[in-house]
């Protein structure tokens, strides 16, 4: 008994809950918890922050932290918004991409040849974001219809939309193909068919470039594991002084990190203009810089864990925009899932976080039985919640950069 | 290498907020611009020169405060920017139109600025500037205000208030006759009283046809978070999740978020074949939609028009003649401030059956609710 729940280590009980709500899904009241059309939407809504979470940790594997992601992502919406306008949707998504990294460039000269504080430099970069987006907002657009100092007009065009053949119902040429995912997750079998609906998400009327920001995870993970540069970049956010004795040009590991990372920043941004509104608004980002390196956090530096982080917390928004009754099947997968932890702490003799955990189990199970939908208020922090909770009990192994943050002077020995 | 730093640092802050100051700053920049070409406009059309009596040596000054989403939401306040242009172009009056940021906290200030720059009368389009009102109105007695959707105590603001729900009821009614899969859905912006009039009367309407009618709600965001008046990606993922759930008429109360509804509905009309509609809000979306994004046009079945720019325009025209009164007014059906429009004729054949129901909540025989029971 003990070996069972000595397995369920704090690595794999993350995906206890998975399983719980595949259960849960099962009651009607509850299917939106597993339906493709909310795994479509989980996609387009964590595809900005897995960008930006993508952006922080090129960033922050040199060694420069980066909390002016939003503020990139912001520069972003506007330079793809003017180029989709001027040019044509994919030049935005390009012109968006350059936008951010210019100012991924200012934090690089701030931090790396100033030597300024990481976080003083990127507050100061969101704030200089907002302003120079209205900004240029007003010059750029001031004689067009349907565009204001807030808004911007729309874009030209639209990225295509892809959906695959045979699997999700895709046209080759003009003819139809057999929608194979989709019928499974018709015939309402358990788990197949949520699985389907899973895949059908990811397949069926998807933008190509959430595809492009989708490959860049793999690419990511190639990038700066399996290439020279890339274990040049790691080195220099773990030992500075170390890399440059081995002939490391340090200064230029760090600009190039901090660089991509606004220029993914930038991405998201644009990403959100051209692959969702089609016109930059004031305030759209709405966060998202922050809560992509929220997601990196989570994903404790690794850009798939960056994926699976940025996917819950689309996943979670999806959920609460689409279905608030699904929001209260969240509930006793809360309570079965600590009832879980309160026997796995229970073993490994923390008594105190057992008896707490049981508690709260108790507590949520009662409101889950004694209530038959959640206030809204509440169901609209569905996201920020369940990303705290998920938090909380996984990473308390987070590996930091060793010297992240630190300011690093040519010649210094540290 | 501290003393560099801190350089550095002082160097890159002020140039920040340097730049900063000219995002907020340039709204006059261009507002100013703005009040020059009026004038010139109106001297071109014959039409309205003729309406504008010989311009007096200081014209009188109108400002317009929007709200949150600003112009080019091609609902509320675009509605209210076009009976503040007429009102401009037929008085001769000075024009200044202001956009608060993006949170929307700095309308206090931007009404004090309208007030200290002289104008004669000045409106905050939106119920938000209540709080606002209350606090910069005492202090110039002498000035007209006007507030939309709202009511402020002191006694020069005048409140423009609408039935939100004998509209909505109609929208409603429009919305079940109709329906084909008996399925119809409701959009809010933001989940507060306001909005929760226009989805009571839409509900009373609809279940006044057909009380077995499937009526499916969603809400962008709850207050005091009203991101959700300006947030298409999110109308688009609601209005997605209610067609998928079988409704093929989405009614909208939500601003520019209304905009990802009628996105949804052609998406959603052309992967599944069958078509499915939205209803617009404020504006005759048929028009205003319409013609900014012309391939949404064939989606919006019918407006619940709530007429702001009347409103605006009748404040404007008693601030000219010196009958401006305070307190509260409100439009309804009986006044024709507010009305379900018929533009592109796809409701032309129950039309009929609408104005019945209309008749009924004139003379009072129906009172639509206005709040959650």
């Amino acid at each position: 008994m003990k070996k069972i729940f000595k397995t369920l280590s704090n690595r794999y009980i993350v995906f206890m809950p998975v399983l719980l709500v595949l259960v849960v899904a099962q009651v009607e009241t509850y299917s939106q918890l597993t339906t493709s059309g909310t795994f479509g939407a989980a996609v387009r809504l964590a595809i900005p922050i897995l960008l930006a979470g993508l952006g922080g940790l090129y960033s922050e594997k040199t060694g420069v932290v980066n909390i002016g992601l939003e503020g990139m992502m912001i520069m972003g919406t506007w330079f793809g918004a003017w180029g989709g306008y001027t040019f044509g949707a994919w030049q935005g998504v390009f012109i968006g991409m350059l936008g951010g990294a210019l100012f991924g460039l200012i934090h690089a000269i701030a931090t790396v040849s100033f030597q300024v504080d990481h976080i003083v430099s990127g507050v100061a970069i969101n704030i200089l974001a907002a302003g120079v987006a209205r900004f240029l907002n007003v010059i750029a657009f001031k004689d067009v219809q349907y565009a204001s100092s807030t808004a911007s007009p729309r874009i030209q065009g639209d990225i295509e939309i892809f959906t695959m053949p045979f699997l999700a119902g895709g046209k080759i040429g003009e003819s139809e193909t057999f929608n194979l995912l989709g019928t499974i997750e018709n015939l309402d079998i358990f788990l197949l068919s949520d699985i389907s609906a899973f895949f059908l998400g990811f397949l069926s009327n998807i933008s190509y470039l959430t595809l492009f920001a989708l490959a860049l995870v793999p690419v990511s993970v190639l990038v700066l594991w399996f290439t020279p540069l890339g274990l040049q970049m790691r080195s220099v956010g773990e030992y500075p002084a170390g890399s440059e004795s081995l002939g490391v040009n340090v200064y230029l590991m760090k600009y190039i990190g901090v660089t991509i990372s606004g220029a993914l920043a930038g991405l998201a941004g644009s990403y959100l203009v051209v692959a969702g509104t089609g016109t930059y608004l004031e305030g759209q980002t709405g966060g998202r810089g922050f809560i992509g390196l929220a997601s990196m956090l989570f994903g404790n530096y690794k850009p798939f864990g960056v994926l699976m982080g940025s996917g819950l917390f689309g996943f979670a928004d999806a959920l609460q925009l689409r279905s608030p009754q699904a929001v209260h099947g969240l509930l006793i997968v809360i309570s079965i899932f600590l009832l879980i932890l309160t026997f796995k702490t229970f073993f490994e003799k923390k008594y105190k976080v057992s008896i707490l955990s049981f508690l709260f189990s108790a507590a949520f199970l009662l409101w889950f039985m004694n209530s038959t939908s959640i206030p809204n208020q509440f169901v609209y922090f569905t996201p920020h919640i369940t990303t705290l909770i998920v938090l909380s009990f996984a990473n308390q192994r987070i590996k930091l950069p060793e010297k992240i943050g630190v300011p690093y002077k040519k010649g210094e020995i540290n | 290498m501290t003393r560099m730093k801190s350089k550095w640092l002082i160097l890159f802050m002020v140039f920040s907020l340097f730049l900063v100051a000219c995002g907020g700053g340039s709204d006059e920049a261009v507002e100013e611009v703005e009040a020059v070409e009026e004038p010139a406009e109106t001297l071109d059309s014959p039409a309205t020169t003729a309406a504008a009596a010989e311009p007096e040596a200081d014209p009188m000054g109108i400002c317009l405060v929007l709200d949150i989403g600003g112009l080019g939401d091609l609902s509320f306040n675009d509605l209210a920017y076009a009976g503040y242009e007429k009102a401009v172009a037929d008085f001769g009056m000075n024009g200044t139109f202001l956009e608060p940021d993006g949170g929307g906290e700095n309308r206090g200030e931007l009404l004090e600025l309208c007030a200290e720059a002289g104008n004669d009368l000045i409106i905050g389009n939106g119920f938000l500037f209540d709080a606002s009102m209350n606090e910069v109105a005492p202090k110039f007695p002498d000035t007209n205000f006007a507030i939309t959707d709202g009511v402020a105590e002191p006694g020069n603001v005048r409140g423009m208030l609408f039935n939100h729900a004998e509209g909505s009821f109609l929208a409603g009614v429009a919305a079940a006759l109709k329906t084909q899969t008996n399925n119809v859905g409701f959009l809010g912006g933001v989940d507060f009283p306001l909005i929760h009039e226009f989805e009571q009367g839409f509900i009373a309407g609809v279940q006044a046809v057909n009380p077995d009618i499937v009526i499916q709600i969603g809400y962008a965001t709850v207050a005091p978070d009203f991101g959700g008046f300006n947030d298409q990606v999110k109308g688009k993922e609601i209005a997605l999740a209610q067609y998928e759930a079988g409704a093929d008429i989405i009614y909208h109360a939500a601003g520019g978020t209304g905009t990802g509804m009628f996105e949804a509905a052609k998406e959603v009309s052309e992967s599944t074949g069958s078509k499915v509609w939205g209803i617009g809000v404020d504006f005759d979306q048929y028009y205003q939609v319409g013609n900014a994004l012309p391939e949404l046009q064939e989606y919006i079945l019918s407006s619940m028009v709530k007429a702001v720019d009347v409103s605006i325009y009748n404040a404007a025209k008693a601030t000219m003649e010196g009958t401006f009164t305070g307190g509260a007014s409100v439009d309804n059906l009986a006044t024709g401030g507010i009305y379900l429009s018929y533009s592109g004729g796809y409701i032309d054949d129950i039309k009929d059956t609408i104005e019945s129901y209309k008749e009924k909540i004139m003379s009072g025989e129906i009172v639509p609710p206005s709040a959650r029971p």
